[in-house]
């Protein structure tokens, strides 16, 4: 335990130090170019961030959600002969919490693209 | 016994939130009054069921869900506390146009969170409940969509609390690490064979203590409190001040019942938690000062409160935490109810100013909010008084001589800004006149249950005591 600890601490403080001492030590030459965002060395395209529509994000919740209900299917569908009903009666209540959230976001209008 | 029926108390709830979400999007705008009572009998159900199957020891999910007799009990304080929010909270969203039907949802869904953490002993099943709790607390704290501080206070929650989860979630990476489980049973039992000190443990456990501080808003980790608490609408203000406070330390008792022993890892978490009482509780006490916002006020005293709690925790007096808990939801959501009732229309009376004069213009407001804050106080005839004095008791008991005079010095100090609301009251005329209509049975229903709590438990506390002992008696002692 205490060798981990160690390696932790030396792992820790070398980070520490190697960015002092190179903050301590390096040149400091700068000029405009080089305080631009680097942009794999062409101009860069725009100076800063735009905001992004909400719709976007609505649409890639709804996505999250039903792509991650999938990846719950796989692993049901393996076992499901060895529950039975009882897996039917869970993955039902399941898409029907699901499918609540889904009638939920639609009735909101997060599908209207355009007002 | 492993029954389907050990899931009806929490099955209620969340079958409630998902009808009261549905119901949303088809009702119309002014039928949302409706969704508030739907909730309600949800609620009740609930409460039906928990009171049902006391006694029972039913379990689900392998064991994962246990409802012994604490849980139930918890179960049904929390259910309580969500009740009367609700019926605070329906004239208040109409005033201060946030009248949407997600609300009562959202309580609905943090309520089921906080079930599963009162009723499980596996800290991973308990990290789930509380994100259920959290996800719906950070949606409730920004509910003001167009108010910078609720947004702020939204923004705020979420940062910290979303940090602290980081937190817990290391911990328990630790603990695994160290015991091989995550069932609190197991971990207790191997920090009670652990002689030689095992870092990674005593980390991860540190980590664990830290998330669940930031919930209750222990000292070092209480930075989010007075800023939520003033932003967020008062009712859910309400909400936040009682429901995690109760599910962190229904962990934390389920964590540390047996924990305490002689060992050297023992030894260091208690006079850490010990610092941490003391820090909670003079900051918290002299950080109330100052401030002339009471819903900072009240802010710093539930801060102040998370103190005390700790002092049981300190002392293994179970019943007696619990007592407290059951006692700081009527003084509590008491005082929040005489707040939410001097508002009007698109305003809120909060500053100090405010309260000239209000305990003749309004007498039963006046009267009822005088109770509450002599209770927070710690004055005899009420509840606060019987809890801090058994709290007092059991730690001067166990030792904890220093600890119980910072606290009770802590209290004294505390005693003024409670009062100052008192006598800003009664003793200042009125210079502006306030309007006020927030008028409504519901309000005054509450007001007058949550003062029947207070001097009922101040008075006749035993029935109370003894269904608390039977409960605490329920915990599995292994």
């Amino acid at each position: 335990m205490t060798e981990l600890f160690l390696v932790f601490l030396i792992n820790g403080l070398l980070g520490v130090v190697l960015v002092v001492v190179n903050k301590i030590t390096g040149p400091k030459r700068t000029n405009p170019i080089k305080e631009t965002p680097y942009e794999c060395g062409s101009p860069y395209l725009q100076d800063r961030i735009y905001p992004i529509p909400i719709k976007y994000y609505m649409v890639a919740f709804l996505f999250l959600v039903f792509d991650v209900e999938v990846v719950f299917f796989y692993p049901w569908a393996l076992i499901f002969k060895k529950i039975g009903s009882p897996a039917l009666i869970f993955m039902f209540a399941y898409i029907a919490i699901l499918g609540i959230g889904f009638v939920y976001a639609w009735k909101k209008g997060a599908f209207q693209w355009e007002k | 016994m492993n029954t389907f029926a050990a899931l009806y108390p929490l099955l209620s709830i969340v079958v409630g939130a998902l009808v009261v979400l549905l119901l949303e999007v088809f009702l119309k705008r002014k039928n949302r009054d409706y969704l508030a009572f739907i909730s309600i009998l949800f609620l009740l159900n609930a409460g039906r069921e928990c009171i049902r199957v006391w006694n029972q020891g039913y379990t689900y999910f392998d064991g994962n869900l246990q409802l012994d007799n604490l849980a139930l009990l918890l179960c049904l304080i929390l259910t309580l506390a969500t009740l009367l929010v609700i019926l605070i909270s329906m004239k208040y969203l109409r005033l201060q146009n946030v009248n949407f039907g997600e609300y009562y949802a959202l309580l609905l869904f943090a309520l089921s969170g906080m079930i599963i953490m009162v009723s499980s002993t596996d800290l991973l099943i308990i990290f789930l409940g509380l994100e259920v709790l959290s996800m719906s607390s950070y949606a409730l704290a920004g509910l003001k969509i167009e108010d910078v501080r609720s947004t702020e206070a939204a923004v705020k929650y979420f940062l910290l609390g979303s940090f602290a989860s980081a937190f817990l979630v290391f911990g328990l990476a630790f603990l695994y690490g160290a015991a091989h489980s995550l069932d609190i049973p197991a971990i207790v039992n191997f920090f009670r064979a652990d002689t030689s000190l095992s870092l990674m443990a005593l980390a991860g456990l540190g980590f664990v203590i830290i998330g669940f501080g930031f919930k209750i808003a222990w000292v070092p980790f209480h930075m989010w409190t007075p800023d939520v608490y003033e932003g967020s609408p008062t009712p859910v203000t309400a909400f936040f001040s009682v429901g995690p406070k109760v599910v962190g330390f229904a962990v934390l008792i389920r964590l540390f019942q047996l924990y305490w022993s002689e060992s050297l890892n023992s030894q260091i978490v208690s006079s850490s938690l010990w610092v941490i009482a003391v820090l909670t509780m003079v900051a918290g006490n002299l950080l109330a000062l100052r401030q002339r916002n009471v819903k900072r006020i009240l802010a710093y005293s539930s801060i102040a409160h998370a103190g005390y709690l700790l002092v049981a925790l300190l002392a293994e007096d179970n019943s007696g935490l619990v007592f407290y808990l059951f006692v700081y939801l009527f003084m509590n959501i008491g005082a929040f109810t005489a707040v939410i009732a001097l508002s009007k229309k698109g305003t809120e009376y909060l500053d100090l100013e405010n309260y000239k004069g209000i305990g003749f213009r309004y007498p039963w407001i006046g009267a009822t909010l005088s109770v509450f804050l002599f209770s927070l106080a710690g004055f005899p005839p009420t509840g606060g008084f019987l809890a801090k004095f058994y709290i007092f008791a059991s730690a001067v008991h166990e030792g904890f001589i220093w600890l119980v005079i910072i606290g009770v010095l802590a209290s004294l100090i505390s005693v003024y800004y409670y009062l100052r609301i008192v006598v800003y009251m009664y003793m200042h005329t009125a210079t502006n006149d306030i309007e006020i209509d927030a008028y409504n049975p519901a309000l005054f229903l509450v007001l007058f249950l949550c003062l029947y709590g207070v001097l009922q438990m101040g008075i006749f506390p035993g029935n109370v005591l003894i269904i608390i002992k039977q409960a605490v008696a329920s915990l599995p002692i292994f």
